[in-house]
């Protein structure tokens, strides 16, 4: 039979440990620099270093073990070192950058202010990270959003997310935005949705 | 005229906001057509829970109290487990993973296989029957097969290797009589030369250190596992997957899941049989 029998596989090569995962966090070698920031994952103390390296980090594996690394390490420290990469310009950095802060329950802290920011692609952003957060919370903060928001795409991300957190209470936020927007009608559409589950009964 | 709906029927926007809750947190697609299905097991759950109300009922669900979203979806999947299942994923590795991924070991360098989790063994086990049954190259290399998980008594049943009818109703008759003996109690037992051509370990996918020493891997079947994890331990689980596999090797998850929808590490490699995920690196085949 060609299968290996049990107890007849050698052991397995273990990859060594990061000597000093700080500074092979810059080291030329991605899987070093992956590997080190895994490993700095279980320090608590490294979020603000993994945040410095998630700027200049260009690998995709060595970029998701840093998110990853700072979800684990989780706090205020760890939301503090993701929010400067949620205005990347690389899309990709952007997305594992929204994932983790929607994995860090300290994030809705930083809610009203993202949702408030001049600039309209973070408050899109910054609508899909309230999804995850507590769903009361999220409806409020969207509901106020909805009533100031001069521009139909964050708008249309805040109805998207409250069709899922929302409430009957989100109704009349829903119904003057409808009426803001009363020219756009694919948020009329996205709007009149939310309405009618909403309006069903919904939690 | 009476409704034939179940008592707790949501309606149709509740119906189409459950889906879409589902759908973005597990991957699990529901369409109108499945209403019924769905509805019998939600007002399943909505009774176990003592919900009141479909709203009752989605706040609990979107909190996950009571980890409500694994019974729910527990209650929606074919949980039951029998030799060769998603058949297709086992032909995809015969005819088009393994052949490229052998052609690239050095000699005696064996080809490493886990099964995570393996539950009671029928997988790891369904995975070298179909090699040595369907593989014309399984006698040129040497291949290992690691069944892993975090239950230890479900492993000490994957190496007892004793199974009832039903577990077997989809291997041909020839099969069973190849890799099975039948008991004197009417189970069927895995022979002994194939029950010792198995390795078992404990492992959780959620420990890196736990992953890390199996080494790594060339294929990687986790089975609808990552649905079950909340969104921090599914993130970490994967970059587990990630570093247990070799580059250019590839993960095999449950018809229902998606890497795509989980982590952008992964290359899609769409084959005749199975939609696969592979880390990148290596030779590329899919």
């Amino acid at each position: 039979m060609p299968l290996i029998r049990r107890g007849a596989t050698p052991p397995h090569p273990q990859l060594d440990g990061p000597s000093d995962p700080l500074a092979d966090l810059g080291a030329p070698d991605p899987d070093l620099r992956r590997r080190a920031a895994r490993e700095l994952g279980a320090r608590p103390d490294s979020a603000s270093v993994l945040g410095r390296a998630l700027a200049l980090e260009g690998e995709a594996d060595v970029r998701s073990a840093i998110v990853g690394a700072l979800v684990r390490i989780g706090g205020e420290d760890a939301v503090a070192a993701l929010l400067p990469h949620l205005g990347s310009d690389d899309a990709a950095r952007r997305g594992a950058v929204l994932s983790a802060l929607q994995d860090l329950p300290e994030t809705l802290a930083h809610l009203p202010g993202l949702l408030a920011d001049p600039d309209p692609d973070i408050r899109v952003l910054a609508a899909e990270i309230a999804r995850a957060m507590p769903p009361t919370a999220a409806a409020e903060l969207l509901c106020a959003m909805i009533l100031r928001e001069p521009l139909p795409n964050p708008c249309a991300a805040a109805v998207d997310v409250l069709a899922e957190v929302g409430s009957p209470d989100c109704l009349p936020a829903l119904h003057a935005c409808e009426e803001r927007f009363a020219a756009e009608p694919f948020l009329r559409f996205a709007i009149r949705t939310t309405i009618a589950r909403l309006s069903a009964g919904g939690a | 005229m009476t409704d034939a709906r179940p008592v707790s029927a949501a309606t149709e926007e509740e119906f189409e906001r459950l889906c879409e809750f589902l759908y973005r947190r597990t991957g699990l697609a529901f369409t109108t057509a499945k209403r019924y299905y769905v509805d019998r097991r939600m007002a399943d759950r909505m009774a176990a829970t003592g919900s009141r109300s479909f709203a009752a009922y989605f706040a609990a669900l979107r909190a996950d109290v009571g980890g409500e979203v694994e019974q729910l979806v527990n209650s929606l999947t074919v949980n039951e487990t029998y030799f060769y299942r998603e058949e297709h994923q086992l032909r995809c590795l015969s005819s088009s993973l393994l052949g490229p991924l052998a052609a690239g070991k050095r000699l005696g360098e064996p080809i490493r296989i886990w099964s995570m989790p393996c539950s009671t063994g029928e997988e790891p086990y369904s995975i070298a029957i179909w090699l040595l049954e369907n593989w014309p190259e399984v006698d040129r290399h040497e291949i290992e097969i690691l069944g892993s998980d975090i239950d230890s008594s479900a492993l000490a049943a994957a190496a007892e290797g004793r199974y009832g009818t039903r577990a077997l109703s989809r291997l041909p008759p020839a099969v069973v009589a190849r890799y099975f003996e039948c008991t004197a109690d009417g189970e069927w037992r895995i022979v002994e030369g194939l029950r010792e051509s198995i390795q078992l370990g404990q492992a959780n996918l959620v420990n890196s250190e736990d992953v890390a020493r199996h080494g790594r891997f060339d294929v990687i079947f986790c089975r609808n596992l990552l649905i079950y994890f909340d969104d921090a331990s599914r993130r970490l689980a994967v970059e587990n997957l990630y570093d247990a596999l070799r580059p250019g090797g590839y993960i095999c998850l449950g018809h229902a899941e998606s890497m795509s929808r989980i982590s952008a590490l992964f290359e899609v490699c769409r084959f005749d049989d199975a939609i696969v995920y592979r880390r990148p690196g290596g030779k590329s085949h899919g």
